[in-house]
């Protein structure tokens, strides 16, 4: 009984240490908001592309003189990729380090939890990544998305698709079985249906699994045209690497964003990665002012290559800091309905938040097909911003 | 056919990978009476030694095994000796604290190799790791081809370890009845410490012949933790004979799921298996073989 009474007080004494510890940390005249993202776990590669990109930013836009006089505090939590930890992470955020408005929300299942904590409070979120559809679906004023969702994500695919490659009729899905993966694939069925392809097999995976060969045998099987894969980052490779170990040959890969564009998959997947498409929403050739020289600097900065979640997050900065140089006070009402008039021109693209079908306060964007050719991400439609020319139909493995 | 053979092949041959997996725990489990939450963790360590090796000084995975297992044991020793065995001998407010010592040394190993590596995805890139051949219509990765003859290498091999030597004597006899082994003269610190240090080198073995095929990141041991946990309870404590039916049972039910039921579903088709085993045989399929 004594003993146990000793280790409440001593956690309780912990606790109490941590919280002023942190909270006094950051008092000062700065603009606090909060931003919450996978910096371990699972989704980490994600969250540190972003967490870099966000913090490039803050840096240009404290350096040169921040908002009104004012530098902007980014207060960065870790939801290490779990919806329940996100929840508390922005609990947090809200309660104790009073920020003004947040950002940042990795993966449709974490965002999906946290802006709900966001709306609950009334404090502005600014979405830039969870894509799900029904995240600006749920008529919640506070929360905003600077991202397409992902019904949208093959927008650029389909014109593609119906402008190269007619003979593609039949279609098998495959992806990862969380938020993400089970709301992009209901919406690619619509969209097939829409442009007359035949869906021949749809099925979930759980991240993280060591063999696929059952799942991509039956691809086999069914022989179909295409094969379209919702997935993150490792089981994309391990997907594209037992592929070629099946000897799986449909006329393209394609890959909905997320995992198929980071440079991971190219290293993971080797040879594998060859010839694979994806839909993306930004490459650095995209026709935006700015979005070249964030690549470049991020490339000069951290010595490595960013891709659009880089993009979104950098741009999501901006964005921020514009909302809170126009806001009338820092109340949250003044916040949101600066952020709600927000026109501005990011390397992202144009952000502009309107409100079209179920959805409120969303951006509209168009978005790219890229494929992987010898080694390098390259943009292939529209032709307009292509860096190469695209490979059609994909070559069998053993002619490679 | 072809997808029914193929699946076949596809659940045999990663089942023999969990057996590897799950014979350590099992072993741990039989000898002290505790979970080893730390055994996924341990395995990510030996993951991340071959990925060094074989990276920055350009050995070959399979032949990292001489150092990996060498080391993990040691860790595995060190880990008891200096952590758990402590414990034993301290009056305490849960009875189960050494389950929670490895929770602990789990984070730490997890944490120590994140500051080390960061989370980024590393793999190992072999000329076999793509490689395949094939039977008729059925394909077999090469890779997991030789991971599996290695994994039933390293089975026979403990089966006759546990039943032949000394050693193996003295750690069936801890399991059965520390007490009396005790009093047989059999020294049951030293036999928890070799028992932590094998199973340690087991599962260590299992992270090196799997690096050629999968991934790493520090966070990759917590679903291993579960396997081996779930292979555990299938085979039966202390069983190696047991852990690799529980393993190949596991690989089965898995490949069979997601071919015919939902790839989408492969956790959920395991635990159930596990549910139905602990109503229905309690004690795992130990009990059929009795050894």
């Amino acid at each position: 009984m004594k003993k146990s009474r000793i280790l409440i007080g001593f956690l309780v004494a912990l606790g109490l240490i941590f919280n002023f510890g942190i909270s006094q940390s950051f008092a000062g005249d700065t603009i606090k908001v909060g931003i919450v993202l996978p910096l371990t776990g699972k989704l980490a590669k994600f969250g540190e592309i972003e967490n870099k990109s966000f913090l490039m930013a803050l840096e240009e836009i404290n350096g040169s003189g921040g908002v009104n006089g004012k530098k902007i505090e980014l207060i960065i939590e870790d939801t290490t990729g779990k919806p329940d930890v996100g929840r508390s992470a922005v609990e947090k955020l809200i309660t104790q380090d009073k920020v003004v408005m947040l950002g940042g929300g990795y993966s449709s299942s974490v965002t999906w939890a946290t802006i709900a904590v966001a709306q609950q409070n009334k404090i502005p979120f600014l979405v830039n990544t969870g894509s799900a559809d029904k995240l600006t679906e749920q008529g919640w004023e506070y929360i905003f998305r600077l991202n397409p969702p992902v019904s949208e994500y093959p927008g650029a695919f389909a014109s593609f698709l119906q402008a190269k490659a007619q003979d593609v009729k039949t279609v098998a899905i495959l992806h990862e079985n969380s938020l993400f993966g089970q709301s992009g694939s209901k919406k690619f069925v619509k969209r097939c249906e829409a442009l007359g392809l035949e869906v021949v097999m749809k099925e979930g995976y759980e991240a993280g699994a060591i063999d696929f060969s059952p799942l991509l045998m039956k691809v086999k099987s069914k022989k179909t045209d295409l094969v379209y894969m919702i997935s993150y980052i490792m089981d994309a490779s391990l997907l594209m690497r037992q592929a070629k170990q099946l000897n799986l040959n449909p006329k393209l890969f394609v890959g909905g964003a997320a995992g198929f564009t980071l440079p991971e998959f190219e290293k993971n997947a080797g040879k594998a990665s060859n010839f694979v498409y994806s839909a993306t929403l930004w490459t650095p050739s995209v026709p935006y002012p700015g979005a070249k020289a964030y690549y470049d600097n991020y490339v000069a900065k951290y010595n490595g290559p960013t891709e659009y979640h880089g993009a979104e997050a950098y741009s999501a900065m901006y964005v921020i800091a514009d909302t809170l140089k126009r806001a009338k006070s820092m109340g949250r009402d003044d916040i949101r309905n600066s952020l709600a008039k927000t026109n501005l021109i990011t390397s992202f693209g144009p952000v502009k938040f309107i409100s079209y079908g179920k959805k409120i306060n969303q951006n509209k964007l168009p978005t790219f097909l890229v494929q992987w050719i010898d080694g390098k991400l390259e943009t292939v439609w529209p032709e307009k911003v292509a860096t190469k020319a695209f490979v059609y139909p994909t070559p069998k493995w053993s002619k490679r | 056919m072809d997808i029914f053979l193929q699946t076949l092949v596809a659940g045999i041959l990663k089942g023999g990978l969990y057996g590897l997996i799950g014979i350590g725990m099992s072993l741990i489990m039989g000898v002290m009476g505790i979970i080893n939450l730390a055994h996924g963790q341990l395995m990510m360590v030996a993951m991340y030694i071959t990925f060094v090796l074989s990276h920055y000084v350009g050995i070959d995975p399979y032949l990292s095994l001489f150092i990996t297992m060498p080391s993990l044991f040691l860790l595995g020793a060190l880990i008891q000796k200096y952590t758990l065995n402590p414990l034993m001998e301290v009056d305490s407010i849960l009875p189960e604290n050494q389950v929670l010592m490895t929770v602990g040394i789990g984070m730490v190993l997890v944490e120590t190799s994140r500051f080390i590596f960061t989370s980024d995805y590393k793999s190992v890139q072999t000329s076999y790791s793509d490689a395949t051949f094939y039977l008729g219509e059925i394909s077999f990765s090469v890779a997991l081809v030789i991971a599996f003859f290695i994994a039933i290498g390293f089975t026979l091999f403990m089966f006759w370890f546990l039943l032949k030597t000394d050693i193996g004597r003295s750690i069936r006899a801890t399991a059965q009845d520390k007490d009396a082994a005790l009093l047989m003269g059999v020294d049951s610190k030293k036999i928890t410490i070799i028992t932590f240090g094998l199973g340690a080198a087991l599962v260590g073995a299992a992270g090196t012949i799997l690096m050629p095929i999968y991934y790493l990141f520090p966070d990759i041991g917590g679903p291993f933790t579960r396997k081996a946990f779930v292979i555990t309870i299938l085979g039966g404590l202390g069983s190696t004979v047991g852990a690799i039916f529980g393993g190949l049972t596991l690989g089965l039910a898995e490949a069979f799921g997601a071919s015919y039921i939902g790839m989408a579903y492969d956790d959920m088709i395991g635990l159930i298996i596990f549910i139905l085993v602990l109503l229905f045989l309690p004690g795992g399929f130990k009990r059929l073989t009795k050894i």
